[in-house]
Protein backbone atom coordinates (compact mmCIF):
# COMPACT_ATOMS: atom_id res chain seq x y z
CA UNK A 1 0.00 0.00 0.00
CA UNK A 2 0.85 3.42 -0.57
CA UNK A 3 1.64 5.64 2.23
CA UNK A 4 -1.03 7.65 3.53
CA UNK A 5 -0.12 11.32 4.48
CA UNK A 6 2.99 11.33 1.79
CA UNK A 7 3.50 13.85 -0.79
CA UNK A 8 3.51 12.49 -4.10
CA UNK A 9 5.87 13.63 -6.73
CA UNK A 10 5.71 11.44 -9.48
CA UNK A 11 3.58 8.36 -10.22
CA UNK A 12 4.27 5.67 -12.98
CA UNK A 13 2.04 5.58 -16.07
CA UNK A 14 0.17 8.72 -15.09
CA UNK A 15 -1.72 11.01 -17.21
CA UNK A 16 -2.20 14.01 -16.63
CA UNK A 17 0.46 14.18 -14.16
CA UNK A 18 0.74 12.82 -10.27
CA UNK A 19 1.79 15.39 -8.26
CA UNK A 20 0.17 16.08 -5.04
CA UNK A 21 2.86 18.15 -3.85
CA UNK A 22 1.39 20.94 -2.02
CA UNK A 23 3.82 21.03 1.01
CA UNK A 24 7.42 21.40 0.95
CA UNK A 25 8.50 18.23 2.71
CA UNK A 26 12.64 17.55 2.93
CA UNK A 27 13.86 15.18 0.58
CA UNK A 28 15.39 12.35 2.99
CA UNK A 29 18.70 9.71 2.84
CA UNK A 30 19.58 6.87 4.19
CA UNK A 31 23.62 7.35 4.52
CA UNK A 32 25.82 3.99 3.92
CA UNK A 33 29.47 4.27 5.07
CA UNK A 34 30.63 0.91 3.60
CA UNK A 35 34.43 1.46 5.31
CA UNK A 36 32.62 1.09 8.58
CA UNK A 37 30.43 -1.85 7.97
CA UNK A 38 31.04 -4.55 9.74
CA UNK A 39 28.88 -7.33 8.07
CA UNK A 40 27.01 -7.88 11.15
CA UNK A 41 23.70 -8.01 9.33
CA UNK A 42 21.98 -7.03 11.85
CA UNK A 43 20.54 -4.32 9.13
CA UNK A 44 19.18 -7.72 7.07
CA UNK A 45 17.20 -9.26 10.19
CA UNK A 46 15.94 -5.78 10.99
CA UNK A 47 14.64 -5.48 7.48
CA UNK A 48 12.99 -8.85 7.62
CA UNK A 49 11.45 -8.42 10.89
CA UNK A 50 10.15 -5.17 10.47
CA UNK A 51 8.74 -5.88 6.72
CA UNK A 52 7.20 -9.54 8.32
CA UNK A 53 8.90 -11.08 5.16
CA UNK A 54 8.75 -14.49 5.28
CA UNK A 55 12.18 -16.58 5.94
CA UNK A 56 13.97 -17.02 2.70
CA UNK A 57 16.45 -20.45 2.85
CA UNK A 58 19.84 -19.10 3.07
CA UNK A 59 22.35 -20.29 0.68
CA UNK A 60 26.18 -20.90 0.98
CA UNK A 61 28.06 -19.10 -1.71
CA UNK A 62 31.57 -19.20 -0.91
CA UNK A 63 31.55 -15.89 1.27
CA UNK A 64 30.14 -14.87 4.63
CA UNK A 65 26.62 -13.40 1.75
CA UNK A 66 23.50 -14.58 3.39
CA UNK A 67 22.73 -15.49 -0.24
CA UNK A 68 23.43 -14.70 -3.86
CA UNK A 69 21.17 -11.57 -4.43
CA UNK A 70 18.02 -10.34 -3.60
CA UNK A 71 14.59 -11.13 -3.57
CA UNK A 72 11.10 -10.50 -3.30
CA UNK A 73 11.49 -11.43 0.27
CA UNK A 74 14.48 -10.30 1.01
CA UNK A 75 15.05 -6.49 0.39
CA UNK A 76 18.56 -6.08 2.68
CA UNK A 77 21.53 -8.24 1.36
CA UNK A 78 25.03 -7.68 2.88
CA UNK A 79 27.25 -8.48 -0.45
CA UNK A 80 30.80 -9.44 0.87
CA UNK A 81 33.51 -9.59 -2.51
CA UNK A 82 37.35 -10.55 -1.86
CA UNK A 83 39.41 -9.18 -4.55
CA UNK A 84 43.10 -7.85 -5.16
CA UNK A 85 43.95 -5.03 -6.61
CA UNK A 86 47.37 -3.34 -6.64
CA UNK A 87 49.08 -6.25 -4.34
CA UNK A 88 46.78 -5.76 -1.73
CA UNK A 89 43.69 -8.29 -0.81
CA UNK A 90 40.51 -6.27 -0.17
CA UNK A 91 37.40 -7.70 1.24
CA UNK A 92 34.63 -5.06 0.38
CA UNK A 93 30.71 -5.03 2.04
CA UNK A 94 27.89 -3.40 0.61
CA UNK A 95 24.79 -3.16 1.55
CA UNK A 96 22.83 -4.25 -1.84
CA UNK A 97 19.05 -2.93 -2.03
CA UNK A 98 16.89 0.15 -3.55
CA UNK A 99 18.58 3.47 -3.97
CA UNK A 100 15.86 5.01 -4.45
CA UNK A 101 16.52 6.97 -7.48
CA UNK A 102 15.36 10.78 -8.26
CA UNK A 103 14.91 9.59 -11.98
CA UNK A 104 13.91 5.85 -10.75
CA UNK A 105 13.96 3.75 -13.88
CA UNK A 106 11.50 1.30 -12.51
CA UNK A 107 8.97 3.63 -12.47
CA UNK A 108 9.94 5.05 -15.89
CA UNK A 109 9.60 1.79 -17.43
CA UNK A 110 5.71 0.90 -15.42
CA UNK A 111 3.21 0.48 -17.44
CA UNK A 112 0.59 0.22 -14.54
CA UNK A 113 -0.91 3.59 -13.36
CA UNK A 114 0.35 4.14 -9.32
CA UNK A 115 1.81 0.77 -9.09
CA UNK A 116 5.47 2.77 -8.18
CA UNK A 117 5.21 6.21 -6.86
CA UNK A 118 7.94 8.26 -5.79
CA UNK A 119 6.87 10.78 -2.83
CA UNK A 120 8.31 14.37 -2.04
CA UNK A 121 10.60 12.93 0.45
CA UNK A 122 12.83 10.82 -2.51
CA UNK A 123 11.18 7.44 -1.65
CA UNK A 124 10.45 4.91 -4.41
CA UNK A 125 7.41 2.87 -3.29
CA UNK A 126 5.77 -0.12 -4.65
CA UNK A 127 1.69 -0.28 -4.53
CA UNK A 128 1.34 -3.89 -4.69
CA UNK A 129 -2.55 -3.69 -5.40
CA UNK A 130 -1.85 -1.67 -8.86
CA UNK A 131 1.06 -3.72 -10.12
CA UNK A 132 0.30 -6.18 -12.77
CA UNK A 133 3.58 -8.46 -12.68
CA UNK A 134 5.17 -7.74 -15.89
CA UNK A 135 8.61 -7.27 -14.88
CA UNK A 136 9.57 -4.39 -16.92
CA UNK A 137 11.14 -2.34 -13.50
CA UNK A 138 13.63 -5.14 -13.82
CA UNK A 139 15.06 -3.84 -17.51
CA UNK A 140 14.30 -0.14 -16.22
CA UNK A 141 16.04 -0.42 -12.88
CA UNK A 142 19.97 0.13 -13.74
CA UNK A 143 20.96 -1.26 -10.15
CA UNK A 144 19.29 -4.92 -10.49
CA UNK A 145 17.06 -4.44 -7.48
CA UNK A 146 12.60 -5.03 -8.20
CA UNK A 147 12.72 -8.57 -7.50
CA UNK A 148 9.40 -10.29 -8.94
CA UNK A 149 7.32 -12.86 -6.95
CA UNK A 150 5.59 -15.89 -8.28
CA UNK A 151 3.43 -16.25 -5.51
CA UNK A 152 2.09 -13.07 -5.43
CA UNK A 153 2.60 -12.04 -9.16
CA UNK A 154 3.95 -9.10 -8.26
CA UNK A 155 7.09 -7.08 -7.41
CA UNK A 156 8.76 -6.15 -4.67
CA UNK A 157 11.48 -4.07 -3.07
CA UNK A 158 13.05 -2.13 -0.55
CA UNK A 159 10.49 0.64 0.41
CA UNK A 160 13.02 2.61 2.57
CA UNK A 161 10.20 2.31 5.50
CA UNK A 162 7.58 4.70 4.36
CA UNK A 163 5.82 3.78 7.28
CA UNK A 164 8.62 4.06 9.44
CA UNK A 165 10.12 7.41 8.08
CA UNK A 166 6.48 8.87 7.52
CA UNK A 167 5.75 8.65 11.18
CA UNK A 168 8.86 9.87 11.75
CA UNK A 169 11.23 7.00 12.44
CA UNK A 170 14.59 5.79 11.30
CA UNK A 171 14.22 2.98 8.58
CA UNK A 172 14.74 -0.70 10.79
CA UNK A 173 17.89 -0.96 8.91
CA UNK A 174 19.10 2.10 10.13
CA UNK A 175 18.11 1.26 13.84
CA UNK A 176 19.46 -1.90 14.26
CA UNK A 177 23.17 -0.33 13.08
CA UNK A 178 25.75 -1.06 15.62
CA UNK A 179 28.50 1.09 14.03
CA UNK A 180 26.53 3.76 12.86
CA UNK A 181 27.61 2.86 9.35
CA UNK A 182 23.89 3.62 8.61
CA UNK A 183 22.54 7.00 9.42
CA UNK A 184 18.92 8.72 8.22
CA UNK A 185 18.36 12.02 8.17
CA UNK A 186 17.47 14.87 5.41
CA UNK A 187 19.73 14.50 2.32
CA UNK A 188 21.78 17.58 2.63
CA UNK A 189 22.48 16.79 6.45
CA UNK A 190 23.25 12.98 5.07
CA UNK A 191 25.78 14.45 1.73
CA UNK A 192 27.49 16.93 4.37
CA UNK A 193 28.22 13.68 6.84
CA UNK A 194 29.36 11.70 3.76
CA UNK A 195 31.98 14.56 2.47
CA UNK A 196 33.13 14.42 6.18
CA UNK A 197 33.71 11.09 5.97
CA UNK A 198 35.26 11.16 2.61
CA UNK A 199 37.89 13.57 3.60
CA UNK A 200 38.54 11.82 6.96
CA UNK A 201 39.07 8.53 4.40
CA UNK A 202 41.32 10.62 2.24
CA UNK A 203 43.68 11.89 4.80
CA UNK A 204 43.83 8.18 5.85
CA UNK A 205 45.34 7.08 2.59
CA UNK A 206 42.12 6.46 0.60
CA UNK A 207 42.69 9.00 -2.12
CA UNK A 208 40.11 7.49 -4.19
CA UNK A 209 37.41 7.61 -1.70
CA UNK A 210 34.28 9.43 -2.54
CA UNK A 211 30.21 9.62 -1.89
CA UNK A 212 28.11 7.58 -4.71
CA UNK A 213 25.45 9.95 -5.45
CA UNK A 214 25.42 8.98 -9.12
CA UNK A 215 24.00 12.15 -11.32
CA UNK A 216 23.21 9.58 -14.12
CA UNK A 217 19.90 8.85 -11.89
CA UNK A 218 19.09 12.12 -10.82
CA UNK A 219 21.52 11.44 -7.61
CA UNK A 220 20.15 8.79 -5.30
CA UNK A 221 17.83 9.05 -1.85
CA UNK A 222 20.24 6.04 -0.32
CA UNK A 223 24.28 7.33 -1.03
CA UNK A 224 27.20 5.27 -0.13
CA UNK A 225 30.85 6.35 1.00
CA UNK A 226 33.03 4.32 -1.23
CA UNK A 227 36.31 3.97 0.24
CA UNK A 228 37.81 2.92 -3.50
CA UNK A 229 35.73 5.39 -5.10
CA UNK A 230 37.26 5.12 -8.67
CA UNK A 231 36.13 1.59 -8.78
CA UNK A 232 32.56 1.41 -7.55
CA UNK A 233 32.08 -1.61 -9.76
CA UNK A 234 34.52 -3.75 -6.92
CA UNK A 235 31.63 -2.98 -4.94
CA UNK A 236 29.02 -4.23 -7.38
CA UNK A 237 27.95 -1.06 -8.07
CA UNK A 238 27.39 0.43 -11.82
CA UNK A 239 29.88 3.40 -12.74
CA UNK A 240 27.43 5.58 -14.02
CA UNK A 241 23.79 4.30 -14.07
CA UNK A 242 21.56 5.79 -16.00
CA UNK A 243 17.73 4.78 -16.89
CA UNK A 244 18.36 2.73 -19.90
CA UNK A 245 18.46 4.91 -23.16
CA UNK A 246 16.17 1.73 -24.69
CA UNK A 247 13.52 2.63 -22.01
CA UNK A 248 13.66 6.31 -22.80
CA UNK A 249 13.31 5.57 -26.08
CA UNK A 250 10.58 3.22 -25.85
CA UNK A 251 8.45 5.80 -23.30
CA UNK A 252 9.40 9.15 -24.72
CA UNK A 253 9.85 8.87 -28.75
CA UNK A 254 8.75 5.18 -29.88
CA UNK A 255 5.16 5.49 -28.10
CA UNK A 256 4.77 9.33 -29.59
CA UNK A 257 5.88 8.12 -33.09
CA UNK A 258 3.58 4.77 -32.86
CA UNK A 259 0.30 7.16 -31.82
CA UNK A 260 0.86 9.30 -34.49
CA UNK A 261 1.79 6.79 -37.36
CA UNK A 262 -1.75 5.14 -35.82
CA UNK A 263 -3.59 8.45 -36.27
CA UNK A 264 -2.01 8.93 -39.76
CA UNK A 265 -2.89 5.96 -41.29
CA UNK A 266 -6.80 6.42 -39.62
CA UNK A 267 -6.77 10.52 -40.77
CA UNK A 268 -5.51 9.54 -44.24
CA UNK A 269 -7.89 7.21 -44.70
CA UNK A 270 -10.84 9.57 -43.92
CA UNK A 271 -9.25 12.03 -46.11
CA UNK A 272 -9.16 9.67 -48.81
CA UNK A 273 -12.97 8.89 -48.26
CA UNK A 274 -14.00 12.40 -48.31
CA UNK A 275 -11.25 13.25 -51.47
CA UNK A 276 -12.24 10.23 -53.66
CA UNK A 277 -15.20 8.28 -52.42
CA UNK A 278 -15.68 4.79 -52.93
CA UNK A 279 -14.64 2.80 -55.70
CA UNK A 280 -17.22 1.78 -58.39
CA UNK A 281 -17.16 0.40 -62.15
CA UNK A 282 -17.43 3.29 -64.26
CA UNK A 283 -20.95 2.95 -65.01
CA UNK A 284 -21.49 3.32 -60.65
CA UNK A 285 -22.49 -0.17 -60.38
CA UNK A 286 -20.20 -1.54 -57.43
CA UNK A 287 -22.49 -3.53 -55.47
CA UNK A 288 -25.31 -4.43 -58.19
CA UNK A 289 -25.25 -7.10 -60.51
CA UNK A 290 -26.65 -5.38 -63.25
CA UNK A 291 -23.02 -4.30 -64.80
CA UNK A 292 -21.57 -7.67 -64.83
CA UNK A 293 -23.60 -9.30 -67.57
CA UNK A 294 -21.89 -7.28 -70.38
CA UNK A 295 -18.29 -8.68 -69.79
CA UNK A 296 -19.49 -12.22 -68.91
CA UNK A 297 -17.10 -14.57 -70.41
CA UNK B 1 -38.82 -46.15 -45.51
CA UNK B 2 -37.70 -42.44 -46.81
CA UNK B 3 -34.46 -41.80 -48.40
CA UNK B 4 -33.13 -38.37 -47.26
CA UNK B 5 -31.21 -36.63 -49.36
CA UNK B 6 -27.42 -35.55 -49.01
CA UNK B 7 -26.83 -31.88 -49.59
CA UNK B 8 -25.26 -32.24 -52.09
CA UNK B 9 -27.95 -34.05 -53.85
CA UNK B 10 -30.25 -31.20 -52.95
CA UNK B 11 -31.72 -29.18 -55.97
CA UNK B 12 -30.62 -25.35 -55.24
CA UNK B 13 -34.34 -23.97 -55.64
CA UNK B 14 -34.05 -20.98 -53.84
CA UNK B 15 -34.44 -22.29 -50.31
CA UNK B 16 -31.25 -22.88 -49.64
CA UNK B 17 -27.88 -20.53 -50.74
CA UNK B 18 -26.55 -21.87 -53.49
CA UNK B 19 -23.43 -19.71 -53.90
CA UNK B 20 -22.74 -20.00 -49.93
CA UNK B 21 -23.24 -23.31 -50.26
CA UNK B 22 -20.46 -23.55 -53.26
CA UNK B 23 -18.33 -21.48 -51.26
CA UNK B 24 -17.86 -24.20 -47.97
CA UNK B 25 -15.14 -25.68 -50.17
CA UNK B 26 -14.58 -24.52 -53.53
CA UNK B 27 -13.16 -21.28 -54.57
CA UNK B 28 -12.75 -19.55 -58.30
CA UNK B 29 -16.36 -20.67 -59.45
CA UNK B 30 -19.19 -18.77 -60.93
CA UNK B 31 -22.67 -19.53 -59.45
CA UNK B 32 -25.25 -17.72 -61.22
CA UNK B 33 -24.39 -13.96 -60.76
CA UNK B 34 -21.87 -14.49 -57.66
CA UNK B 35 -18.27 -15.82 -57.84
CA UNK B 36 -17.25 -17.98 -54.96
CA UNK B 37 -14.11 -15.95 -53.76
CA UNK B 38 -12.88 -17.66 -50.28
CA UNK B 39 -13.87 -20.84 -49.02
CA UNK B 40 -15.02 -21.83 -45.55
CA UNK B 41 -11.74 -22.33 -44.32
CA UNK B 42 -9.96 -19.50 -45.47
CA UNK B 43 -12.85 -17.29 -44.25
CA UNK B 44 -12.64 -19.06 -40.37
CA UNK B 45 -9.08 -18.53 -40.41
CA UNK B 46 -8.90 -14.60 -41.54
CA UNK B 47 -11.09 -14.37 -38.66
CA UNK B 48 -9.22 -16.18 -36.22
CA UNK B 49 -6.56 -13.88 -37.26
CA UNK B 50 -8.62 -10.54 -36.89
CA UNK B 51 -10.49 -11.71 -33.74
CA UNK B 52 -7.07 -12.61 -31.84
CA UNK B 53 -5.50 -9.60 -33.08
CA UNK B 54 -8.05 -7.40 -31.73
CA UNK B 55 -8.12 -9.05 -28.36
CA UNK B 56 -4.66 -8.52 -28.54
CA UNK B 57 -4.95 -5.07 -29.13
CA UNK B 58 -7.39 -4.21 -27.10
CA UNK B 59 -5.49 -5.95 -23.77
CA UNK B 60 -2.67 -4.31 -25.42
CA UNK B 61 -3.25 -0.85 -25.96
CA UNK B 62 -4.19 -0.21 -22.16
CA UNK B 63 -0.35 -1.88 -20.92
CA UNK B 64 1.08 0.27 -24.32
CA UNK B 65 -0.37 4.11 -22.62
CA UNK B 66 -2.05 4.94 -19.71
CA UNK B 67 -4.25 7.83 -22.32
CA UNK B 68 -5.93 3.93 -23.31
CA UNK B 69 -6.00 2.80 -19.63
CA UNK B 70 -10.13 2.68 -20.13
CA UNK B 71 -9.95 -0.05 -22.51
CA UNK B 72 -9.05 -2.41 -19.67
CA UNK B 73 -12.35 -2.38 -18.32
CA UNK B 74 -14.33 -3.94 -21.42
CA UNK B 75 -11.94 -6.91 -19.48
CA UNK B 76 -12.35 -6.24 -15.93
CA UNK B 77 -8.93 -4.45 -15.22
CA UNK B 78 -5.22 -4.43 -16.58
CA UNK B 79 -4.58 -7.54 -14.40
CA UNK B 80 -6.50 -9.20 -17.06
CA UNK B 81 -4.93 -7.78 -19.94
CA UNK B 82 -1.82 -8.31 -18.62
CA UNK B 83 -2.89 -12.11 -17.70
CA UNK B 84 -4.68 -12.32 -21.35
CA UNK B 85 -2.50 -10.87 -23.10
CA UNK B 86 0.37 -13.31 -23.97
CA UNK B 87 -2.36 -15.81 -24.44
CA UNK B 88 -4.05 -14.10 -26.69
CA UNK B 89 -1.06 -13.81 -28.75
CA UNK B 90 -0.07 -17.32 -28.82
CA UNK B 91 -3.16 -17.83 -30.49
CA UNK B 92 -2.83 -14.73 -32.68
CA UNK B 93 0.67 -16.40 -33.76
CA UNK B 94 -0.61 -19.78 -34.07
CA UNK B 95 -3.70 -18.03 -36.54
CA UNK B 96 -0.95 -15.94 -38.38
CA UNK B 97 0.63 -19.80 -38.95
CA UNK B 98 -2.39 -20.76 -40.68
CA UNK B 99 -2.93 -18.22 -42.64
CA UNK B 100 0.13 -18.25 -43.66
CA UNK B 101 0.22 -21.87 -44.67
CA UNK B 102 -3.24 -21.27 -46.26
CA UNK B 103 -1.97 -17.96 -48.71
CA UNK B 104 1.24 -18.23 -49.30
CA UNK B 105 1.49 -20.11 -52.74
CA UNK B 106 -0.80 -17.79 -53.93
CA UNK B 107 1.29 -14.30 -52.69
CA UNK B 108 3.73 -14.45 -55.35
CA UNK B 109 4.31 -10.99 -55.88
CA UNK B 110 4.35 -10.82 -60.12
CA UNK B 111 6.34 -8.30 -62.25
CA UNK B 112 3.16 -6.30 -62.65
CA UNK B 113 2.63 -6.68 -58.36
CA UNK B 114 6.25 -5.13 -58.08
CA UNK B 115 4.71 -2.62 -60.90
CA UNK B 116 1.64 -1.94 -58.33
CA UNK B 117 3.80 -1.32 -55.46
CA UNK B 118 5.68 1.59 -56.79
CA UNK B 119 4.44 4.72 -55.42
CA UNK B 120 3.39 5.91 -58.68
CA UNK B 121 1.77 2.11 -58.94
CA UNK B 122 0.23 2.67 -55.50
CA UNK B 123 -0.66 6.54 -56.51
CA UNK B 124 -2.72 5.42 -59.60
CA UNK B 125 -4.39 2.42 -57.34
CA UNK B 126 -5.70 5.28 -54.37
CA UNK B 127 -6.47 7.95 -56.99
CA UNK B 128 -8.80 5.25 -58.87
CA UNK B 129 -6.52 5.73 -62.08
CA UNK B 130 -5.68 2.44 -62.24
CA UNK B 131 -7.26 0.37 -65.05
CA UNK B 132 -4.57 -2.81 -64.70
CA UNK B 133 -6.11 -5.25 -66.34
CA UNK B 134 -3.46 -7.89 -65.50
CA UNK B 135 -4.66 -7.84 -61.59
CA UNK B 136 -5.02 -11.12 -60.80
CA UNK B 137 -7.06 -12.68 -57.42
CA UNK B 138 -4.84 -10.71 -55.46
CA UNK B 139 -3.18 -7.40 -56.03
CA UNK B 140 0.01 -6.75 -55.15
CA UNK B 141 -1.13 -4.54 -51.85
CA UNK B 142 -3.22 -7.33 -50.65
CA UNK B 143 0.14 -9.53 -50.95
CA UNK B 144 2.40 -7.07 -49.41
CA UNK B 145 -0.31 -6.97 -46.49
CA UNK B 146 -0.01 -11.13 -46.89
CA UNK B 147 3.55 -10.72 -46.38
CA UNK B 148 4.13 -7.63 -43.78
CA UNK B 149 0.79 -9.56 -41.88
CA UNK B 150 3.34 -12.46 -41.60
CA UNK B 151 6.57 -10.69 -40.70
CA UNK B 152 4.68 -8.98 -37.77
CA UNK B 153 3.20 -11.80 -36.59
CA UNK B 154 6.56 -13.43 -36.08
CA UNK B 155 8.32 -10.45 -34.78
CA UNK B 156 5.52 -9.73 -32.25
CA UNK B 157 5.69 -13.37 -31.52
CA UNK B 158 9.26 -13.36 -31.09
CA UNK B 159 9.74 -10.39 -29.28
CA UNK B 160 6.27 -10.93 -26.92
CA UNK B 161 8.00 -14.09 -25.49
CA UNK B 162 10.96 -12.09 -24.08
CA UNK B 163 8.42 -10.05 -22.77
CA UNK B 164 6.52 -12.56 -21.37
CA UNK B 165 9.47 -14.29 -19.40
CA UNK B 166 12.04 -10.84 -19.22
CA UNK B 167 13.91 -13.07 -16.77
CA UNK B 168 15.03 -15.82 -19.00
CA UNK B 169 16.46 -13.49 -20.94
CA UNK B 170 19.54 -10.54 -21.06
CA UNK B 171 19.02 -7.10 -20.57
CA UNK B 172 19.74 -6.00 -24.22
CA UNK B 173 17.70 -8.52 -25.55
CA UNK B 174 14.89 -7.10 -23.44
CA UNK B 175 15.40 -3.64 -24.05
CA UNK B 176 15.16 -4.46 -27.83
CA UNK B 177 12.18 -6.75 -27.26
CA UNK B 178 10.31 -3.52 -25.78
CA UNK B 179 11.15 -1.31 -28.68
CA UNK B 180 10.69 -3.89 -31.62
CA UNK B 181 7.53 -4.91 -30.23
CA UNK B 182 5.92 -1.76 -29.63
CA UNK B 183 6.84 -0.52 -33.17
CA UNK B 184 5.82 -3.83 -34.83
CA UNK B 185 2.91 -3.33 -33.16
CA UNK B 186 2.61 0.49 -34.10
CA UNK B 187 2.68 -0.43 -37.43
CA UNK B 188 0.69 -3.63 -37.59
CA UNK B 189 -2.15 -1.47 -36.56
CA UNK B 190 -1.54 1.28 -39.09
CA UNK B 191 -1.59 -1.33 -41.45
CA UNK B 192 -4.77 -2.91 -40.52
CA UNK B 193 -6.56 0.52 -40.29
CA UNK B 194 -5.84 1.05 -44.17
CA UNK B 195 -7.07 -2.70 -44.67
CA UNK B 196 -9.97 -2.39 -42.95
CA UNK B 197 -10.91 0.71 -44.80
CA UNK B 198 -10.08 -0.45 -47.95
CA UNK B 199 -11.97 -3.65 -47.55
CA UNK B 200 -14.94 -1.82 -46.38
CA UNK B 201 -15.76 1.50 -47.21
CA UNK B 202 -13.38 1.87 -49.98
CA UNK B 203 -14.05 -0.86 -51.72
CA UNK B 204 -18.27 -1.58 -51.45
CA UNK B 205 -18.46 -5.63 -52.16
CA UNK B 206 -15.25 -6.72 -50.27
CA UNK B 207 -16.32 -7.83 -46.85
CA UNK B 208 -19.20 -9.99 -48.44
CA UNK B 209 -15.68 -12.48 -49.72
CA UNK B 210 -14.79 -12.35 -45.96
CA UNK B 211 -18.27 -12.88 -44.75
CA UNK B 212 -20.36 -15.28 -47.71
CA UNK B 213 -17.26 -16.20 -49.25
CA UNK B 214 -18.52 -15.29 -52.82
CA UNK B 215 -18.15 -11.66 -55.02
CA UNK B 216 -20.42 -10.16 -57.73
CA UNK B 217 -18.99 -10.27 -61.30
CA UNK B 218 -18.87 -6.39 -61.69
CA UNK B 219 -16.99 -6.64 -58.33
CA UNK B 220 -14.49 -8.99 -59.71
CA UNK B 221 -14.09 -7.14 -63.06
CA UNK B 222 -13.59 -4.37 -61.55
CA UNK B 223 -10.66 -5.11 -58.85
CA UNK B 224 -9.75 -8.11 -60.22
CA UNK B 225 -9.85 -8.28 -64.14
CA UNK B 226 -7.39 -10.89 -64.92
CA UNK B 227 -8.77 -13.20 -62.18
CA UNK B 228 -12.43 -12.38 -63.31
CA UNK B 229 -11.53 -13.86 -66.98
CA UNK B 230 -9.79 -16.86 -65.65
CA UNK B 231 -12.79 -17.37 -63.57
CA UNK B 232 -15.12 -17.23 -66.23
CA UNK B 233 -13.52 -18.76 -69.32
CA UNK B 234 -12.74 -21.71 -68.54
CA UNK B 235 -15.87 -22.96 -67.01
CA UNK B 236 -19.10 -24.10 -68.15
CA UNK B 237 -21.92 -20.74 -67.34
CA UNK B 238 -24.48 -21.87 -64.46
Amino acid sequence: MTADGLEIRQSSASVWGSSTELRNLKVVSKYIDTSTCIGCKACEVACQEWNDLHIVPTQQVGTYQTMPGLDANYWNLIEFRELEADGNFLWLLRKDGCMHCADPGCLKACPAPGAIVQYQNGIVDVNPEACIGCKMCETGCPFDVPRYSAKTDKMAKCTLCVDRVQVGLEPACVKSCPTGCLQFGDKTDMVALGNARVEQLKKNGFAQATLYDPPGVGGTTVITVLAHGDHPEWYGLPNDPQVPGAVRLWKNVLRPLGALAIAASFFSMVGHYLAFGPKTSKDGAAKSDGGAKKGDG
Amino acid sequence: MRRIALPDEMPHNGLGDAAMARARSTENVVVGDEIVRERLSARVVHWAVAVTFFVCLFTGLPIWTPYLGFLATLFGGLHVCRLLHPWAGIAFAAASVLMFVQWVSQMRLTPADREFLTPRGLLRYFQYRNDDVEVGKYNGGQKLLFWAAALGAAGLLATGLVMWFPLAFGQRLREASYLLHDVAFSLFFAMIIGHIYLGTAAEPGTLRSMVRGTVTRSWAQLHHPRWYREVTSDQPKR
